[in-house]
């Protein structure tokens, strides 16, 4: 659990269940400026999670509360919040401009056309700012949402899967922007299903596996984690017994077997060392590698395997 | 406020949904002209009865009213852009109430222009009984307007559940049960009318007048009431 002397926002002992389904079991941390990633494959809870923490959803036990006060039903804390949620949906009737001078209304800007401007430019859109939205691609879509986000210059920004749809040259605008605005002081709670999205910016992470806090912490310590972890990898050739005898004296290989389609799979806690021997000991025996891939690099294997550890 | 009220009035006056609220009030008049010119026109009792209470109160109204007032929060929660309000730093009350006023803005003016064109008809010019009708008829979009937003923040089948209340409650149950005209926005609509104009309608059995529009007021406010709370505890999308 990560414990802050002084947290912006603090999940108490969370619970969430829809009926039978429990979607957030019993989730408790503390969340200080910086960016923190909330890290979970599909269905782990992580916008259930942030629905509560944003106030959209209540919770069945346990409190949220932002800057001390509760987020539920309290309007005057969104002065304070910026929150962009997963869905992509936009008033296509607008334009990007006017979608963005409404949000400045509705969270009470007062120098509205400074705020639209400034906040266009963050995304980076001017050029299409006066298109009617429904023409916007996916990308530009969430950029003018981001915009309708940052333009009431929240202290928090909750941002649920921020990146979908964005091309790579937006992502890599998308992660120096929220730097920037982390630097500024601003707490960021980014969510995401991809480990390498949330790796390049974020300081923490949670990791939500089953509606359960799986692991928290430094990135580093979380990668080092991941990296101790045994990997399958199956490995297709013209001699798979051979190359099965010859890999399982691999230092880090726990075991090898060959499958009745003749493909070896190789469980290994070493995993770079045995992309490097693979070629080596194929090019010794003569042998005709076809394929290489990982058989559970997915990220439901990675959370599996850290809920378990 | 404005704001809401604002964004509330383009996202309801889409092209298709005008025309057709246009050709539905429509049809009120177009029948009253019909009925008129037959050989056998009917008494003010029977077109009271069969036009401006079945079919203007009872059926166009509700249904112009539900087309436009359901889908004032229902649209919002179906696509998800409620959130874009609920997280904004202003009171429910500030999201509810603009809402209602602007399914009201829309709706009005075709249940006015029909039920004013209808009764200066059928009522062969009598200025009482046509403002009679139009006043009665605007209370009644005020009524169900309210009660229809608040239907598409508690339904997601908004429109199926409205039109069940129109044609089982509205329609059939409060034509048949006399009870049930005590708990029905229709009644309620031909009581203020009634009210409105005694001499016109004198024939007719209705609710008192003074309790009938203490009755609208409190719809309207209960109605609006409801959405305010449920806008507070809901989960929204």
């Amino acid at each position: 659990m990560i414990s802050i002397a002084t947290p912006v926002i603090r999940v108490n002992a969370v619970s969430r269940w829809f009926g039978s389904v429990v979607a957030v079991s019993d989730v408790t941390f503390d969340i200080g400026p910086g960016i923190t990633g909330l890290l979970g494959p599909n269905g782990a809870g992580k916008t259930t999670l942030l629905r509560m923490m944003t106030g959209l959803a209540d919770t069945s036990t346990g409190s949220v509360t932002m800057f001390g006060e509760p987020v539920r039903d309290n309007p005057p804390l969104y002065k304070r919040i910026g929150v962009m949620s997963e869905h992509e949906t936009v008033y296509g009737f607008m334009s990007g401009r006017d979608f963005v001078r409404t949000m400045a209304r509705l969270r009470g800007v007062t120098d509205l056309e400074k705020a639209v401007d400034r906040a266009i430019g963050l995304v980076d859109l001017a050029d299409a700012q006066h298109r009617q939205m429904d023409t916007y691609s996916r990308g530009m879509r969430q950029r003018i949402r981001l915009a309708g986000t940052l333009v009431h210059d929240p202290e928090v920004l909750i941002l649920d899967e921020p990146l979908n749809g964005a091309d790579p040259r937006q992502r890599v605008h998308f992660k120096r922007l929220l730097l920037q605005l982390a630097a500024e002081g601003r707490t960021i709670v980014l969510s995401s299903h991809i480990l390498e999205e949330v790796e390049e910016v974020a300081e923490t992470v949670l990791l939500i596996v089953n509606g359960k806090l799986a692991a928290s912490g430094g990135f580093r310590a979380i990668r080092a984690a991941l990296n101790q972890r045994p990997y399958h990898v199956r490995v297709m050739c013209d001699a798979p017994r051979t190359l099965a005898a010859a890999v399982v004296g691999l230092p880090g290989v726990d075991a090898v077997h060959v499958d009745p389609d003749g493909a070896v799979v190789v469980l290994s806690r070493n995993v770079l060392d045995l992309q490097l021997e693979l070629p080596r000991l194929a090019q010794l025996d003569g042998i005709s590698l076809r394929r290489v891939e990982p058989l559970d690099d997915s990220l439901e294997s990675v959370f599996g395997y850290l809920v378990e550890r | 406020m404005g704001i809401v009220y604002r964004l509330t009035l383009r996202q309801l006056s889409g092209r298709w949904r005008l025309v057709i609220m246009t050709l539905l009030a429509a049809m009120p008049v177009v029948i009253a002209v019909l009925m008129l010119r037959s050989a056998s026109a009917p008494s003010v009792q029977q077109f009271e009865t069969a036009i401006v209470s079945a079919m203007l109160a009872g059926s166009i109204a509700p249904l112009i009213v539900l087309a436009i007032a359901a889908p004032a929060f229902g649209n919002e929660v179906e696509d998800k852009t409620l959130a874009n309000l609920v997280l904004s730093p202003i009171a429910r009350s500030q999201i509810a109430l603009p809402k209602l006023l602007a399914a009201i803005t829309i709706a009005a003016p075709f249940i006015v222009a029909s039920a004013f064109a209808t009764s200066y008809v059928a009522f062969l010019g009598d200025t009482t009984a046509t403002i009679a009708v139009t006043v009665a008829a605007v209370i009644g979009v005020a009524m169900y307007a309210s009660a229809f937003v608040w239907l598409g923040l508690v339904s997601t089948q908004a429109i199926g559940v409205g039109l069940l209340y129109i044609v089982l409650w509205e329609g059939l149950f409060s034509g048949y049960v006399s009870g049930v005209r005590l708990l029905s926005i229709r009644h309620y609509s031909i009581a203020l009318m009634h009210g409105l104009d005694e001499r016109r309608f004198a024939f007719s059995n209705h609710l008192n007048f003074p309790a009938t529009l203490i009755i609208a007021a409190l719809v309207v406010v209960g109605s609006a009431f409801l959405s305010v709370r449920r806008l507070r505890s809901m989960d929204v999308p």
